[in-house]
């Protein structure tokens, strides 16, 4: 049995932290949220986390911001994977989440499903 | 509000309430505190007199209505990202805005493509603090499937439940009178209004100003649904019916038709 792994999902709208939340924990992982990216960076201090699920667009600290500054820590917390969700589909949006040490990124809407499978694939827990 | 003759039985117990939970001995020493407004008893009375029976996923064919239908045409002309906004006026003790949250995580698969915004209104303050509290008995779930109360409700001792932290945080709750237009207008357009089971209690120049009120409440082409027995064709001629597959809507119509 794989120990339970820790998805810290980084989104400012709650309806969307409960969406995502709901299709995680019910394939097993367990679920931490933050609203923001300042939050986010916060959460990391206290708890052991496997794999960052940020949206871009939100207030007091983007997405991208909170993923440069994880990116410059220590190398425990600098190699956690991270997913970037967002409603923004052009090659240069990609790009800049690239730059800012995406493992991968999903355009919003994500399918629950889906969101499922590459939390899995990104943690090393087939879902 | 209007209440005629065959509601006097309904008026009494109402009085006869606040007489005995404000001390009056007398309808004469209570009717001296209400005209004085003593520790703000216009209000406590106000709220006596709205009625509040609800529960989850009531008339939930609408709830169908807006996802299969309403939202679909009003998303056409919005971005990825974009607002859609949802307005439950009145919202008595919050099932009906907390159910509409549910039912889009549930059946709405572009929850997180746009920005949702759902508030609920209501004249009464004492049932809003209910609603922001968010916990229900047993009466209020009776409608809703055993997965969803496992999903969106922690339990609070062994009759109660309480709606999950992020639900709750996504509706907002605030007071507004819809038949006074000073305090509908800060609210801005709507995608959809739920004004359901409240027109029926007005006088119909009360009902005239309310359906005013809303329809500019609404972005052209939003919708306003109303309760199953209450129709908006005998109360304004401001509104466009559409007839969906599972339910009868008003629509204010899309700027530039006629």
């Amino acid at each position: 049995m794989d120990p339970q792994k820790t998805i810290l999902v980084v989104d400012d709208a709650s309806l969307v932290r409960l969406y995502y939340r709901t299709a995680l924990e019910g394939a097993g992982f367990h679920v931490v949220e933050a609203m923001n990216g300042l939050e986010a960076l916060e959460k990391l201090l206290i708890l052991p986390v496997h794999l960052l699920v940020v949206d871009i667009n939100m207030p007091h600290m983007d997405g991208l911001t909170f993923l440069e500054a994880v990116r410059r820590k220590n190398r425990e917390l600098a190699s956690i994977p991270a997913l970037v969700t967002s409603t923004e589909s052009a090659a240069a949006d990609f790009a800049a989440a690239r730059a800012a040490g995406a493992n991968y990124y999903l355009v919003k809407p994500i399918d629950q499903a889906k969101l499922v499978q590459f939390a899995g694939m990104l943690c090393g827990v087939p879902r | 509000m209007v209440f005629g003759e065959a509601k006097r039985y309904y008026v009494e117990r109402r009085v006869l309430e606040r007489m005995s939970a404000t001390g009056s001995g007398t309808f004469a020493s209570y009717f001296t505190r209400l005209r004085t407004d003593a520790q703000g008893e216009i209000e406590q009375f106000v709220n006596a007199f709205t009625v509040n029976e609800t529960y989850f996923y009531r008339e939930d064919h609408q709830l169908k209505c807006l996802t299969t239908d309403l939202l679909t045409e009003r998303i056409r002309q919005k971005r990825k990202g974009d607002a859609v906004r949802i307005w439950c006026a009145p919202c008595s003790t919050g099932e009906e805005p907390y159910s509409v949250a549910m039912w889009l995580l549930e059946n709405w698969p572009l929850v997180d493509e746009y920005e949702i915004e759902i508030i609920g209104s209501d004249i009464d303050t004492a049932v809003l603090e209910i609603a922001r509290a968010g916990i229900y008995g047993k009466r209020a779930l009776m409608r809703l499937a055993p997965h969803l109360i496992e999903k969106y409700f922690a339990p609070l001792g062994a009759e109660n439940w309480q709606i999950v932290d992020d639900l709750r945080t996504s509706v907002q709750f605030s007071a507004a009178n819809i038949v006074e237009l000073a305090q509908t207008r800060p609210y801005g357009q709507f995608d959809v209004i739920f004004c359901r089971n409240v027109l029926i209690y007005f006088d119909d120049a009360s009902r005239r100003v309310a359906a005013e009120n809303l329809f500019e409440n609404l972005l052209p082409g939003g919708f306003i649904c109303l309760g199953h027995t209450e129709s908006m064709s005998r109360i304004s001629p401001l509104f466009e019916v559409r007839r969906f597959a599972d339910a009868i809507v008003y629509q204010r119509p899309a700027a530039g038709s006629t």
